[in-house]
This record gives C-alpha cells, sequence and structure tokens, in this order.
C-alpha cells in the first residue's frame, strides 16, 4: 500500500511541477504589455537564480543556500528598479550596482577550493578575443544596433573566458576570485543598464515572441536530452574500448570487430543456396512469372506486361529465392536482413490481401478486429503465446504445441492408407479444379488467370509427391522393429529456419498494422474512377491491379518504410524466445549482450551506430517527403 | 447449400450448374478472410485457455482436449496459476510488477502528450524563422533506433551529464548524478524523449488542420498564445490526443528494452513485462505460471485496444495515410 501512494505522490508531484512550470512560464509573459515592473522584477529574479543555481549545483560556491537567496533578492530589485525609471544613467547606475554586487557575491563565496589563478596573457588575449568578435558580430548584423554593448558583452565574454575558464582553478587567491566576480558583473550590469528603454510595442513583442520558446523549449529540450546528444555521444563511445569507468581511445577497432566477426556475417556455406530445394522452387516460379509476363507483354506492346497473375509468381519467386540466399549465408547481419525481408513481405502482402478481402464483405469489422488484435499485445506477450505454440515434446509423448500436433498428425496420415487415399482424392479435386481455371483463362486469352492457377498447382503437386512418395509430417521409422514414431520439429532450436518461425510471430502482430492502414487507403480510393472502369468492361482483378493497387502505392510505401524500421531494431522477441542462441542473434541483442551484458559500451555503441546507418535512409526518404509536403502547402 | 439454392432460384435466372459454382467461387474471398481470422485467433486463444489448466494438464495434453482434463486425472479447471503468479515473489511476483507498469504508463502517457501538443502548436500556429526546418528535423528523428541513444542515458541516470569544454580541461556538469539508474523516473524521462517527434508529427498533421479563422478572431479579441491553445486548439484536438494517449499507453505497457535497460537489477522497480519475460528465460519449474503471466499482462492492453479501438485506428492510419 505504501508504494502505491508513493508511486502516486511521485506521479502527481511530477505532473504538477511541469505544469507549473510551463503555465507560469506563459502567465509571467503574459504580463509584459501592462504589468511591466512585475514582470521586470520576475526575470531579473530569474536570470540570477538560473546563474546562481547553475553555480549551486556544480557545487562551485560556499554558503550555496544564503547566497542563492541574496542573488536571487538582488534581481528582483534590480528588475524592479530598472522599470521605474527611464533616465538611461540612472538606468547605467542600477545595471553596474547590481552586476558589482552580483559578481562580488560570486568573487567572495566562490568554492575556495577552486579559486582561480588569473593570467594576465591569457586574460589580455582573451578579452581581445571578445572584443573581435563583438566588433565582427555588430557588423555582420548590419551596424544597426550598439557597437558599445556589442563590445560590451563581448568583452565580458571574454573575461568571462580569460579569468574563469582559462586558468587553473584552486591555485589562486580569493582577491583574485573578487576581481574576477566584480569585472565580470560590472560588464554585463553594464550591458543590462544599456538595454533601449522599452516602449509599448516592445513590450508586446517580448509578450508574443516569446511564445515560440515557451512551447518548443520542453519539447526540443527533451529530445535534445535523450536522442540527439546521445546519438552524438554513441558515436563518440563508439570509437572507445574498456570497461564503463575507463574508456580510451580505441580507434576503428570495434568497428573492424564487428565487421571480421564470422558471428557478424558467415559466408562459408553460401555455395549450399544454389543446391538447396526453396532456390530450385524460387527460380522455377520466377521463370514461369517471367515467362508470363512475356507472353501477356507483348499483346500489350511491352517487354514485360507486369499483370497479376505475372506479378503474384514473380513476388512468389523472389520470396522462395530470398529465403533460400537467407539459410545459406548465415550470421547476425544476415539475420537481421532476412527479417526485414521477410516480415515486410509476408505483413504487407498479407495485410493488403485481407484489407481487399475484408473490404465490403460481411462480418468486415469482426473479422478486422481480430486480426488487429495482435497489435495490442506486448512483443514479450506475443512470444509467449508463440513458444507455447511451437513446444516440442519427446517422440514417445503427446505433442502440446499445436505447430507439431499438426505437424505429427500428417504423419500419422500419410503412414494410413485410408488417410492418404482421401487426402489424394481432395487434392486431386482441387488440382482439376485448378486447371480447368488455367484452361479456362488460355481459351479466354488471359495468360494471368492461366500462369495464377499455374503457380497455385504448384504446391499442390508437390503435396501429392509428398503423400504418394516420401510422406509428409513428422515420423519416423525405427529400422529395428519397424515401428512408426512421431518425429517433433524443434521450431526455436533448428537452424536456420528458427529464424523464420521467430518472424512469424512479428508477422502475426504487423499485418494487422498493415491491414487496417491499406485497409484506410482503399477505402479512400474515389469510387467514381472505379465505377467508370467497371462500365468500361473492367474485371475485378483488372480494377484491382490497374486502378486500387496504383492509388494506394504511396500508402504501401508508407507501410513498407514504417516496416522495415520496426524490423530492423527488433529485439523482444529473440530476447524471450532464444536469447540469441541457435543462430538466431540480431543487431539489437547483440548490441545488448555486448553493452549491458559484458559492460563492453564501446563495442555496444559501435553495434547501435550501424543499426543507426541502417535507417538513415529510410530517414532521408522521410524528410523529403516531408519537404515536398510542406512545399505543397 | 439449401438457403444458396433457394436465393438463387430466385434470381432472374433459373440456377444452372455454373451459376452454382459461381457462387461457390464468389464465396472464396469470404472463406479465406475467416480462415485467416482463425488462424489469427488461436495462439491467442491457446493461451488462455492453457491459463487455467494444471500444471500436469499442460504438460500432458494439448489445450485443445481442456475438456478432457479431469477425466485423465490432471485437475480440472482451475484459477491456481493466476493465484501464483499474482502471488509472493517466490512463485511470480506480479502483482508489483503490474503496479511498476501501471506507474510507467500513466505518467510516460501524461508528460509527452503536454510537452508534445505544446510544440505541435507551435509548430502549426507560431510563426517564426526556421520552423519548417526545425519541425522536419525534429520529427525525422521518429526513425532512430532507441538503442542508440541507451548506454549515454543509462550513463546519465547513473553518474549525471558532464561536459569537458576542449582545450581547456574544465568539466561542467550539465545533469545532476540523481542517482535515477533503476528507477521508474528514469523510464519515464527516456520514454518521454523517445515519445516526442512521432507525438509531435501526430498532433501537428491534426492541429495545422484546424480552420485558422476561429484562431484569428480569437487573436482580434485579445487572446494570447495560451489562452487560444488552453480553450480552442486543445478542446478541438480532443480527437487525436485521444488516439496518441491510447497509442503511447500500450507502448509504454508493452515495452521491455527501455524497462529493462534502465530499471535492470532493481527488482523491486521492474515492469510486469520484464517480470514475465525472466520467468520464461527459467525454461523450468514455472512453465505453467507464464501462461497467466502472459495472460495477465495481455489483459490490460487488449481491455483498452477493444473498447477504444476506434481512436487507436485512428491514430495510426492518422500518421501514415495521406489526405
Amino acid at each position: 500500500m505504501d508504494r502505491v501512494i508513493a508511486t502516486a505522490v511521485g506521479i502527481i508531484a511530477a505532473v504538477g511541477v511541469s505544469a507549473i512550470v510551463f503555465i507560469g512560464a506563459n502567465k509571467v509573459f503574459d504580463l509584459a504589455p501592462r504589468r511591466w515592473s512585475l514582470f521586470s522584477s520576475l526575470i531579473g529574479g530569474a536570470s540570477s537564480l538560473l546563474v546562481f543555481g547553475l553555480l549551486w549545483g556544480n557545487r562551485l560556491i560556499e554558503e550555496p543556500v544564503a547566497v542563492t537567496a541574496a542573488a536571487l533578492v538582488v534581481g528582483v530589485a534590480a528588475g524592479y528598479a530598472l522599470s521605474r525609471t527611464s533616465d538611461r544613467t540612472v538606468h547605467l547606475v542600477i545595471g553596474v550596482t547590481s552586476g558589482v554586487i552580483l559578481g562580488g557575491l560570486l568573487g567572495f563565496f566562490f568554492n575556495s577550493e577552486y579559486l582561480p589563478a588569473i593570467e594576465p596573457l591569457g586574460l589580455v588575449v582573451s578579452i581581445g578575443v571578445g572584443f573581435a568578435l563583438g566588433a565582427a558580430l555588430w557588423a555582420s548584423r548590419g551596424r544597426r544596433a550598439s557597437i558599445v554593448r556589442s563590445l560590451l558583452l563581448w568583452g565580458s565574454m571574454g573575461w568571462l573566458f580569460g579569468a574563469w575558464l582559462l586558468p587553473t582553478l584552486g591555485e589562486g587567491s580569493r582577491i583574485e576570485s573578487i576581481v574576477a566576480g566584480v569585472v565580470l558583473g560590472a560588464g554585463v550590469g553594464a550591458w543590462v543598464g544599456t538595454f533601449p528603454l522599452p516602449d509599448h510595442k516592445m513590450k508586446e513583442s517580448i509578450s508574443s515572441g516569446s511564445r515560440k520558446f515557451i512551447f518548443l523549449i520542453p519539447a526540443l529540450g527533451f529530445v535534445l536530452m535523450t536522442l540527439v546528444i546521445p546519438l552524438i555521444r554513441t558515436f563518440w563511445l563508439g570509437f572507445l574500448t574498456g570497461t564503463p569507468t575507463h574508456l580510451t581511445w580505441a580507434g576503428f577497432s570495434n568497428y573492424v570487430s564487428i565487421v571480421t566477426d564470422p558471428g557478424i556475417i558467415d559466408f562459408s556455406d553460401w555455395t549450399d543456396m544454389f543446391t538447396s530445394r526453396l532456390m530450385i522452387a524460387g527460380v522455377l516460379v520466377l521463370l514461369i512469372g517471367f515467362a508470363v509476363a512475356r507472353v501477356s507483354g507483348k499483346r500489350l506492346g511491352q517487354t514485360f506486361g507486369l499483370t497479376g497473375g505475372s506479378l503474384s509468381a514473380i513476388a512468389a519467386g523472389v520470396i522462395l529465392v530470398g529465403f533460400a540466399v537467407f539459410a545459406a549465408v548465415r550470421g547476425t547481419i544476415s539475420n537481421n536482413l532476412w527479417w526485414i525481408f521477410a516480415v515486410t513481405i509476408f505483413s504487407t502482402g498479407m495485410g493488403l490481401a485481407i484489407a481487399v478481402l475484408s473490404d465490403r464483405s460481411k462480418g468486415e469489422s469482426v473479422a478486422k478486429s481480430m486480426i488487429f488484435m495482435p497489435m495490442a499485445i506486448s512483443f514479450v506477450g506475443a512470444s509467449i503465446i508463440w513458444r507455447f505454440m511451437y513446444i516440442a515434446r519427446p517422440p514417445q509423448k503427446t505433442q502440446t504445441g499445436v505447430m507439431n500436433a499438426v505437424w505429427i498428425k500428417l504423419g500419422e496420415w500419410s503412414n494410413s492408407p485410408t488417410a492418404t487415399a482421401v487426402i489424394l482424392g481432395i487434392l486431386a479435386l482441387v488440382l482439376v479444379g485448378i486447371l480447368f481455371i488455367a484452361w479456362r483463362g488460355r481459351r479466354a486469352h488471359m495468360p494471368a488467370i492461366t500462369a495464377g492457377a499455374v503457380v497455385a498447382a504448384l504446391p499442390i503437386v508437390w503435396l501429392i509427391y509428398r503423400f504418394l512418395g516420401p510422406g509428409l509430417g513428422g515420423f519416423q521409422v525405427i529400422e529395428a522393429t519397424g515401428q512408426t514414431i512421431g518425429q517433433p520439429i524443434l521450431f526455436l532450436q533448428e537452424a536456420p529456419f528458427n529464424n523464420f518461425w521467430m518472424m512469424v510471430v512479428l508477422i502475426w502482430i504487423q499485418t494487422g498494422f498493415a491491414m487496417v492502414i491499406l485497409s484506410a487507403a482503399i477505402k479512400a480510393v474515389p469510387t467514381e474512377l472505379i465505377e467508370a472502369s467497371r462500365i468500361d468492361g473492367a474485371s475485378e482483378s483488372q480494377v484491382f491491379w490497374r486502378i486500387t493497387i496504383p492509388q494506394v502505392s504511396p500508402t504501401i510505401g508508407v507501410v513498407v518504410t514504417t516496416l522495415v524500421v520496426t524490423v530492423l531494431k527488433v529485439f523482444d522477441i529473440p530476447k524471450v524466445m532464444t536469447n540469441g542462441n541457435f543462430g538466431t542473434q540480431v543487431l539489437a541483442n547483440e548490441m545488448w549482450q555486448r553493452a549491458f551484458t559484458e559492460l563492453n559500451f564501446g563495442l555496444g555503441s559501435a553495434i547501435a551506430i550501424v543499426l543507426f546507418l541502417g535507417v538513415l535512409p529510410i530517414m532521408w526518404m522521410n524528410i523529403r517527403r516531408m519537404q515536398k509536403e510542406r512545399a505543397a502547402h | 447449400m439449401a438457403t444458396t439454392d433457394r436465393h438463387l432460384a430466385t434470381g432472374p435466372e433459373p440456377a444452372a450448374l455454373g451459376s452454382r459454382v459461381r457462387g461457390f467461387l464468389g464465396a472464396i474471398p469470404t472463406w479465406v478472410l475467416w480462415f485467416f481470422v482463425i488462424i489469427w485467433t488461436v495462439p491467442t486463444l491457446g493461451l488462455f485457455i492453457n491459463s487455467f489448466r494444471t500444471r500436469d494438464a499442460q504438460r500432458n495434453f494439448g489445450w485443445w482436449m481442456f475438456w478432457q482434463d479431469g477425466a485423465h486425472g490432471y485437475g480440472g479447471l482451475t484459477l491456481q496459476n493466476y493465484r501464483d503468479v499474482l502471488g509472493s515473489e517466490a512463485t511470480g511476483g506480479l502483482a508489483n510488477g503490474l503496479l511498476n507498469s501501471a506507474a510507467i504508463a500513466i505518467v510516460a502517457t501524461i508528460i509527452p502528450i503536454a510537452i508534445a501538443a505544446f510544440a505541435a502548436y507551435a509548430f502549426a500556429w507560431i510563426d517564426f524563422k526556421g520552423r519548417d526546418w526545425l519541425f522536419i528535423a525534429t520529427v525525422a528523428l521518429l526513425a532512430v533506433p532507441s538503442q542508440v541513444a541507451l548506454i549515454p542515458l543509462l550513463q546519465m541516470y547513473a553518474g549525471g551529464a558532464h561536459l569537458t569544454i576542449p582545450l581547456i580541461a574544465k568539466t561542467v556538469t550539465v545533469f545532476p548524478d540523481l542517482d535515477l539508474a533503476g528507477t521508474i523516473p528514469a523510464v519515464w524521462l527516456t520514454h518521454t524523449g523517445f515519445a516526442l517527434p512521432f507525438a509531435i508529427f501526430l498532433l501537428h498533421n491534426y492541429m495545422s488542420g484546424l480552420p485558422g479563422d476561429i484562431f484569428e478572431s480569437a487573436r482580434i479579441d485579445g487572446a494570447d498564445h495560451f489562452t487560444i491553445f488552453w480553450r480552442l486548439v486543445v478542446p478541438l484536438s480532443i480527437p487525436v490526443l485521444a488516439a496518441f494517449t491510447i497509442f503511447q499507453f500500450l507502448w509504454t505497457w508493452n515495452d521491455y528494452l527501455i524497462a529493462l535497460t534502465m530499471i535492470g537489477g532493481n527488482r523491486e522497480a521492474l515492469p510486469a513485462t520484464v517480470v514475465v519475460a525472466s520467468l520464461a528465460g527459467e525454461f523450468g519449474l514455472r512453465e505453467h505460471l507464464l501462461t497467466a503471466g502472459a495472460f495477465v499482462i495481455t489483459v490490460v492492453p487488449m481491455a483498452v485496444f477493444f473498447s477504444l479501438q476506434r481512436f487507436f485506428v485512428r491514430g495510426i492510419t492518422a500518421g501514415s495515410v495521406k489526405g
């Protein structure tokens, strides 16, 4: 119960403080036009509070509570006094006096362990540089403002650098710190005291001009703190090596070890890809696809006619060939590319298919929300759900996972003559149906339909071959006894396809995402366009391939880029399901293990940078797209 | 089949074999759709059923045979798995994890939504130099993988951030050492920063489409930006704010990587996802509790999802479909 209360108090405090700061800032700047004195006092107080608060935080002042409180009072008083008079001389006096007091406070109470030892030469040089900068800036701004103020400000900055930052801290005396403080205070105070006197218009513009900062600073501050600066630092850390407390420069050695590590990319068995069944099937399907494209292209007077049938055949071929390549070339980077390849293609493809199938069909919303539901489940939850699907029990025991139960059942069927006969009968019927469609397509001079049918017939033929010949499913015949026992698949342990079984989890999650977005895009296709093409005699599949697909292709692009970014950094699923064992390592998990298990921050950072380089092209594409959109407005 | 026949018979043409075949083929898309639906539902259904079965039952029979558990002597359906996994640290300790998940998700949803709403308003309705450039730079960061920020952020939470000025070798503390590593506030800060690019993008898309005339006339009546933001823009943006709230709540509730990295070994503060994942990591005695654990962490997002699906869908489509 205590924890609940503590948590609730923490939440309320965090939210409350943020709200007060934001609303407070807005209210303060609301005051500028009408209640200038109050505004000026508050700004004076806030500025000195900020400076002394920073010094306090860095443990640079003694008696921090009293000194900061005094500085606050001086700041408020100076702000108030400045607002009550419009005499320029009085302004200058107030500015210098309060600056000297604040500088004196700084010098007098500066932490005695860090007193600066001023070197005259360095001081003179840095003041000179400050003056030069001030003059240059003044000139570059069209010489409109006062040169004295520019020199005052930049001279003071030069003094700050020369008297406080340049010297060795801790070797000076109290006198030096007081001089360093008072002169700095006097310079900045004079700059504040010579501000142009604000008229009503200027007060208004201070009030309204500040809003962009108030509205943007929280967001930009967070983005800088948690993304931009860490990104730069990670880049830097990638060149270091050693333990977290003792990092030393190592040049490119982290990157070299990434590239040379055989676990990252391993070509040793790459020739296997040419003999794999996947490659043979893939090439076959690709050839069919290109042949059909050639035939339908001839009719349209093009080299290749990319119709529905040929495109699906080519896509199927590309998937098969891709799987053959990724199964032969192993290693972390190859795994990552395989993840991107498989998840992007399957999720987009199935998402599109389901979006089209469900469009205006009965029970559309129920079907869509069931398929979309995995999006709400955490990757951890999804990994556990699928681990239970993939459970493999010893061959003698009953399988409790769905996948292996189905697999063993198939094995039993292909060993039972009755079941085999029934299945072969069904398969033969389906094959006849498909061939009938192919024949109809041939007669109607629609090579696309013929091609689609032929490609669809290939797996049926393969199934018939398996059931007639070697059998399908998990079983093993024990030679000695002639007995047949079930042989389950160790889905998560058998490399390389355990990778694919883990990708299935992400495909299961992301298909819903692709479906929802593509479904919205399909519904946004103007109905007049579709009506018109129907009146012109277009068939359903022509409408789909020639109207719907081109109309939703920008959205498909968005889905693909979003998926690539998501998949590239996949971490939770491999971490929970195999923790990168059995040849399933991916970059994000590799990075996590190097950085947080082995505490090798250098190598971890280098791997993170490799991930970042992977998303750079997509960032670039996004930027270009946004620029175009902004330009269009 | 009988109803199909009658339906076809009442059609303008008498039911011939051809039209019956066509009707059969025409129904294929619907069949395929529901086939997909079944495949998509089975894994979750299996987990749900298994979570009510005893350890012996889970280990000896598939969940699709659950009604025979009692007959086989493995015990009938039970809530014991839930009691164990939510109970003491020794058996599961998930109750504490759920509390931490709620603490993380609620704050890590409220803070970014407020901050992003301010920024989105500024990018949409306050004119200043370099606005487009700054907007694109901020939103482009949404593709950056969080991995690139984890190590420096953890260093910052553990020991503060210090900047050593080159040449003069002076170190300035930019972020104080608040000893945040291993605490929930570290996760809040991280989630807030990572969520902002997408949040700003989403809210800006919506806010820039609001009618500008109302703001103009409000400005003439003397309203300042804060009043316009608070009285006009926020009420008008409720749909997109709701969409982002749901999105961010699901994201932070379901997060594993950031909590695991930033909280790490501090068991007291770990959210439910990390607790369940570590239960999954031990591959042993408590595997039967995993079903209940996974279901518990799934119930909250599912409830949010099914009750507020409309907003959620609107949120993710608004981010990607043009127009």
